[in-house]
């Protein structure tokens, strides 16, 4: 079930009247029926059924037998056990075929002629995200961070709590324990804010990253015919795309939990106006940034084999550099992790991962040599021009990585990087650019909702925005609502068959 | 061991860690208050606080520690 789709708006009117009409006591009872039908949405057989169960019983059982061993080594073996139970689970159904390819490759390289079959994984909704959540639920226990949960049902709640299952954000028990099982009126003011933040996730998704996705998905499903610029205009447009998808989805989920009485971590905070890659992530998918830091950052750099390393370093090429040694390793395995997180794919583990991890550290080497640089030339880096030379370098770099997070394989990213430089200026003249998956009302569309889209992240930078809609006179804060929602309407992207976007404005 | 020693100690390792010898924390210092305090040399810091005063820090504390104030009580408890 898709955020944008009917089935998903009738699902969430439905739950939210039976939420709020039932005795406060059961409300979480109401979440977790719902949660478990979204679960299992189209998707109810053996398989899944098994999979969610051994997840499930793995945090529910070991939750327990952890907290009974607080502080001993039989606690921190039953907290491997449970972690090794979930993993299993996620690595048989996502990363099987990551597996099987590098095998394959092994295989070419040696000139071995058999090859392994890909395999299909018939995996629920929200794996990546509940099986990680409950791993750091095991290690919170462990850490005395939080009490286990004692009821199976409740624990289940947590693990399938509806909202976050499509793409997050990463919730920790401790945090959500008290909204998750209390008891919530009915409250007008949380639910017109919950309310605008849906109408604002749709606003990005239906009219900005579906119809980038259409200029986009041209030029990715036909590479032979597009390059040069519609090939660069078709790899920025992807990372507006990806961005205003991702984070109108979070807006979404943000928004029915708002109205549900449950508060969730927020994950974006405008991330295009980040002035280096390192600060960039610190705004993009917050909350994943959060948990590999606290889970498995954090405990790497603290272990003994690190710290082995980095005295060892230390001795040999002194504090600065042996320091920075250590943490690059570090570094670099937790960029992997993020990269294998995002798929079980190699242009996932290169785009999301080993790219990222590459602008890090050359920002971070580098970074003296320019300040050097700019002091010599007498740069002026604390001026606007600066800083946004620096928030475009940024953007390019995190637009470039995505080539290969959108590509099909590494050969095809390598492909779009050559066609990338095969210029040619004839476009502007013959009006080819508007037969690329959008018209020129479409590109019109697109740059006045990106200019929106732009003032609200910049005014996001200094509080909420909605807040500072509600202090508005009521005229203006009405026509911003009604405008908002008649452009959703009108300007939507709804897929094949059902565009009211093509009916309606085409026509005049 | 009396505050005052904690804390010249601290101003000690962190002047070591961070480069700058003008650094001088008090109980409500936080990681803004320090440029390159950041998560990643958190815990290059929570590992030279963990052995100018031979005490260890669990995860927990590593990761909810708030400001420099938290800080110096769990080396309290633990000295």
């Amino acid at each position: 079930m898709e955020l944008t789709t009917f089935s998903f708006f009738i699902f969430c009117i439905v739950t939210l009247i039976i939420y709020f009409i039932v005795p406060k006591k059961i409300q979480w009872v109401i979440l977790l029926i719902s949660s478990f039908i979204f679960l299992f949405w189209n998707n109810f057989n053996a398989s899944t059924i098994i999979q969610i169960l051994i997840i499930l019983l793995s945090s529910y059982i070991f939750g327990i037998l952890i907290e009974k061993n607080y502080n001993t080594k039989k606690g921190k073996y039953l907290l491997i056990l449970g972690i090794v139970a979930i993993l299993c689970v996620l690595i048989y159904l996502k990363y099987t075929n990551l597996f099987l390819i590098t095998i394959n490759h092994i295989l070419n390289f040696l000139n071995i002629g058999y090859r392994f079959e890909l395999v299909h994984r018939n995996s629920l909704i929200g794996i990546s995200y509940y099986s990680l959540i409950m791993i750091g639920y095991l290690i919170d226990i462990y850490r005395g961070v939080c009490k286990s949960q004692k009821n199976i049902f409740k624990c289940a709640l947590f693990m399938s709590y509806f909202p976050i299952l499509p793409s997050g954000p990463f919730i920790r028990y401790n945090s959500i324990e008290e909204d998750l099982y209390g008891k919530h009126k009915f409250n007008f003011k949380s639910f017109c804010n919950g309310l605008l933040r849906i109408l604002w996730g749709l606003f990005k998704i239906l009219v900005i990253s579906q119809r980038l996705g259409m200029f986009v998905d041209t030029v990715y499903g036909n590479l032979s015919s597009y390059t040069g610029f519609y090939t660069i205009l078709a790899v920025l447009f992807f990372s507006l795309q990806l961005y205003t998808n991702f984070s109108g989805s979070i807006d979404i989920i943000m928004g029915i939990s708002e109205i549900l009485g449950i508060t969730l971590p927020e994950n974006f905070k405008a991330p295009f106006f980040s002035k280096t890659i390192t600060e960039f992530w610190r705004n993009w998918h917050i909350t994943l940034g959060s948990w590999l830091r606290d889970y498995v950052f954090y405990p790497l750099q603290k272990s003994n084999m690190i710290q082995k390393l980095a005295k060892k370093s230390k001795q040999k090429f002194g504090k600065k550099i042996g320091k920075k040694i250590s943490l690059y390793i570090s570094m670099l395995v937790m960029w992997i992790l993020i990269g294998i997180w995002h798929g079980g794919k190699y242009t996932f583990i290169i785009g999301t991962g080993l790219l990222q991890f590459v602008f890090i550290f050359l920002e971070d080497i580098l970074s003296p040599i320019s300040n050097k640089i700019n002091k010599k030339l007498n740069i002026n880096t604390d001026v606007f021009s600066y800083k946004l030379y620096q928030c475009i370098r940024t953007f390019l770099l995190f637009s470039f990585s995505l080539i290969f997070f959108r590509s099909n394989s590494v050969s095809q990213a390598l492909l779009i990087i050559r066609n990338m430089f095969d210029l040619d200026l004839s476009f502007i003249l013959n009006g080819n650019l508007f037969k690329v998956g959008l018209d020129v009302l479409d590109f019109m569309v697109l740059i006045i909702s990106l200019i929106c889209l732009f003032i609200v992240e910049l005014l996001s930078l200094s509080g909420s925005v909605r807040e500072k809609l509600f202090k508005q006179n009521i005229v203006f804060r009405w026509l911003i609502i009604y405008i908002l929602l008649f452009s959703i309407i009108i300007f939507g992207c709804y897929g094949v068959g059902y565009d009211p976007a093509a009916f309606i404005y085409r026509n005049f | 061991m009396e505050n005052k020693e904690i804390y010249e100690r601290l101003n000690n390792v962190f002047r070591d860690v961070f480069d700058d010898e003008s650094i001088t924390v008090n109980e409500n210092t936080t990681s803004d208050d320090i440029e390159d305090w950041d998560s990643l040399e958190h815990i290059n810091l929570v590992v030279a606080v963990e052995q100018e005063f031979g005490m260890k820090f669990n995860m927990n504390e590593v990761t909810t520690m708030k400001n420099v104030g938290e800080m110096v009580d769990i080396i309290k408890s633990r000295i």
